[in-house]
């Protein structure tokens, strides 16, 4: 186990899993960040909110392992703003922000987003997270898609919000049929285990 | 604004420019207020740099983005089944000009608001494969 241990570390840097998380605005990526790292680190990573374009830097938390039976997975967690083709300010007003917080919010939006696609070229693995109550065939959702392929990036798609009436994760499974979907909610928990051995099994 | 230009752009024209140059010629005319048409599509690098420029040349008041939307058809493969999906059509237009989009699998129905503050609309392309 010792010397596990030691080749693990030599080894570790050059092997570490880093998993970003992608997708449009509010789909909810640092919700299932969050809900991954309280349970497995008892913490939480960053702030979610209904405001779009709420995460603005890239979110890191590193050595998380999720274990599964025998089986385990080391791994950071990436959290990434959500990618957009265009971040209009006077969208934020209607959330009630001032003018100047809004423009400050959208300009540091606009370098998130810069940032979560410099970061495909670092990610070692991908949930793509889906809010199942909205179109799947966005353009930037098939844009981060091809980008994965074309980087041979394995990627798992989460389609979340299945708590939500309005829910249709069938949908993204028709229009995705040669990806694996996994249906969760990140905010009620739902389904999360499911995921978690998906992780093992893609990622590992 | 009341008018609505509209360029159209053959495969061949954007044979030979790089990457960088297809989308700045894309960004350049979307800025003035133009939508662009283009026959085929961009790869997932060019369509990834096309947001990353984008971002870059948003100006909070005057350009706050782009709406890029595709029609894809079946491309059969060697075996008979088809699998991927081609693009034949790429539409890229200033995000606050294209405000419904209907789209199924083999049809793309746009709208544009040409005037913010009226409800004057303009069916703008019905586009059939
Ligand atoms: N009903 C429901 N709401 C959810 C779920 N997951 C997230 N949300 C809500 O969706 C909104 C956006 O969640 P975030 O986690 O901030 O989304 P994000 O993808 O990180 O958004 P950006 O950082 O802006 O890119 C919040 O109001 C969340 O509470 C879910 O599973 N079900
Ligand atoms: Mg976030």
């Amino acid at each position: 186990m010792a010397w596990f241990d030691f080749i693990k570390r030599f080894f570790g840097k050059k092997n570490k899993m880093s998993i970003g998380l992608y997708g449009n605005p509010n789909s909810g990526k640092t919700t299932l960040a969050n809900k991954i790292s309280k349970d497995w680190m008892g913490k939480e990573i960053g702030s979610s909110s209904n405001i779009p374009h709420e995460t603005r830097t890239v979110l890191k938390e590193e050595k998380v392992t999720i274990k599964e039976g025998n089986k385990e997975l080391d791994f950071d967690i990436i959290d990434t703003p959500g990618i957009a083709t265009k971040v209009d300010y006077q969208n934020f007003l209607e959330y009630g922000l001032d003018e100047d917080e809004a423009k400050n919010r959208a300009k540091e939006a606009t370098k998130g987003i810069i940032e979560a696609i410099k970061w495909l070229d670092d990610v070692t693995g991908v949930l793509l997270v889906i809010d199942s109550t909205t179109d799947p065939l966005m353009d930037t959702n098939i844009t981060i898609i091809g980008n994965l392929e074309a980087r041979k990036i394995p990627f798992i798609i989460a389609a979340n919000k299945i708590d939500d009436e309005k829910s249709n994760p069938n949908r993204i499974v028709s229009v995705f049929p040669q990806h694996t979907v996994i249906p969760i909610s990140a905010l009620k928990g739902k389904n999360i285990e499911n995921l978690y051995k998906e992780m093992i099994k893609k990622f590992k | 604004m009341e008018e609505l230009k509209m360029d159209f752009i053959s495969s061949d024209a954007l044979e030979n420019a790089t990457s960088m140059e297809k989308i700045y010629m894309i960004i350049e005319r979307v800025k003035k207020g133009n939508i662009v048409v283009m026959d085929g599509g961009l790869t997932p690098a060019e369509r990834a740099e096309l947001i990353e420029t984008t971002m870059r040349e948003i100006d909070i008041d005057n350009f706050v983005g782009v709406d890029v939307h595709t029609l894809e058809k079946d491309s059969t493969s060697f075996f008979g089944f088809s699998k991927k999906k081609t693009v034949v059509i790429t539409i890229v237009g200033p995000a606050n000009l294209m405000k419904t989009v209907k789209k199924q699998s083999n049809f793309l129905s746009m709208v544009a608001n040409l005037n913010k503050s009226s409800n004057d609309k303009i069916n703008l392309m019905d586009k059939i494969k």
